[in-house]
């Protein structure tokens, strides 16, 4: 039977850096020591003002075609995800194609996921090609978070990177899947948790809108920018992570030690680091890969594989967990049939 | 976790020297008592004893004593 197999991934980060030294003067409460404790992030890129979704996502797949993986003519399905689209339409992605060479009898379409968007991008992409819809996916993560925060806001600048990610699926006749199975889960319920709650069509943008104020914590921001409700989704984490790994070590019949690496949403290191511990995953196992771009959201989780590379062989079992915005998690195992091209 | 190692563990969180904390203080006093002090509060909690808080909760503890019963951390 046909299944997705992961054969490529590249990562594109913007030029412009935000180095953990230039917030703590800009924040003189929080020292680097601080900011690099609780986070773990010592620097993070930031799109140009003229840069979009588009373009990052495009600069990271020219470089998965630049690795020899595949060239744009063989792929036939785009998916994209984003949560900060270069416009309400038309479809990033349909965009995307045309810049890349894409032939035309290609499928594409946009996914508005965050933090969960790469396990839910695997799952479409493991469904398009068992089902015989596809047999060369390209799955795009692109993120400029960083035009929703405020520049005053600490709470969301010491954390959010802007990048993107190319993850390249073919078609390998396996008889089991080397992606899944996967366990999902959604709660709209913390919708309100992590929010940009203006500029869509429910509450446009107005000069009210724009108006920023501070909150009790000296954050400020406006209606306008990104709002994270940081302990809300914190307490979210810790109650939807767990058992999700639970269902899935059942559902795929593993056990916790079987697992050679675990790849999770890089959120910050502090939070990690704690379901780490309450998981009991050994240090070794578990990768953290947001030192140097920071929570880049839906693609985290590629770029940690990226730079976990040379420790994905053939046969290695990899957790891959992704969880937050929406509220909306999601994991699944990957067995790697080969070491990534590039 | 006794509660003098509860007081200690907190101390830490808001960068004081330790043994400042007796339990009678008020967090409004504190300008570190921040969202990413309460998350260190909730991580405590939970490393703990799998005490999960909500935030909601915490956010009505207007001194060190109603974090310490909130956490169900014995006197």
């Amino acid at each position: 039977m046909l299944h997705a197999a992961i054969r490529a991934i590249e990562y594109y980060l913007p030029e412009r850096t935000l180095p953990t030294a230039q917030l703590a003067e800009r924040f003189p409460d929080w020292s680097v020591a601080k900011i690099d404790a609780k986070t773990g992030i010592q620097c993070r890129h930031i799109a140009a003002p003229e840069e979009c979704a588009s373009d990052l996502a495009v600069a990271a797949a020219r470089k998965l075609f630049a690795s020899g993986a595949c060239r744009p003519e063989q792929i036939d399905f785009v998916l994209l995800c984003t949560q900060s689209p270069d416009y309400f339409l038309p479809t990033t992605a349909c965009l995307v194609q045309n810049r890349l060479g894409i032939p035309t009898s290609a499928g594409a379409l946009d996914f508005n996921l965050g933090c969960s968007g790469y396990i839910y991008g695997l799952g479409l992409a493991e469904g398009l090609i068992q089902s015989g819809q596809a047999s060369s996916v390209l799955l795009l993560t692109a993120e400029t978070y960083s035009k929703f925060l405020n520049e005053n806001d600490r709470s969301v600048r010491t954390i959010f990177g802007d990048a993107a990610a190319a993850t390249l699926l073919t078609a390998a006749e396996t008889d089991h899947p080397l992606i899944g199975p996967f366990v999902y889960g959604t709660d709209g319920a913390g919708g309100e948790n992590l929010i940009v709650p203006a500029g869509g069509l429910r509450r446009p943008r107005s000069p009210e809108t724009a108006a920023a104020k501070e909150d009790e914590q000296g954050n400020i921001r406006a209606a306008d920018d990104l709002f994270m409700n940081g302990p809300e989704i914190f307490n979210f984490t810790l109650s939807a992570v767990p058992p999700t790994i639970h269902a899935l070590l059942e559902k795929s019949g593993t056990a916790l030690d079987q697992i050679d690496l675990f790849v999770f949403h890089q959120a910050n290191r502090y939070m990690l680091d704690h379901l780490r511990k309450r998981m009991g995953i050994p240090a070794e196992k578990f990768v953290l890969a947001m030192q140097d771009c920071g929570n880049t959201v839906s693609s985290t989780i590629p770029i940690a594989l990226k730079l976990s590379a040379e420790r994905i062989t053939g046969g290695s079992t990899v957790m891959l967990v992704g969880f937050g915005v929406g509220y909306s998690w999601g994991a699944t195992l990957w067995r790697a049939n080969a070491p990534l091209v590039g | 976790m006794s509660r003098a190692e509860f007081l200690k563990s907190i101390d830490e969180i808001l960068e004081l020297p330790p043994e400042t904390l007796q339990g009678s203080e008020e967090l409004d006093e504190y300008p570190l008592w921040d969202s990413t002090a309460i998350i260190s509060f909730m991580a405590l909690a939970d490393s703990n004893n799998g005490t999960r808080l909500s935030p909601k909760d915490l956010g009505a503890c207007r001194t060190v004593d109603d974090l310490l019963r909130l956490a169900k951390v014995e006197a």
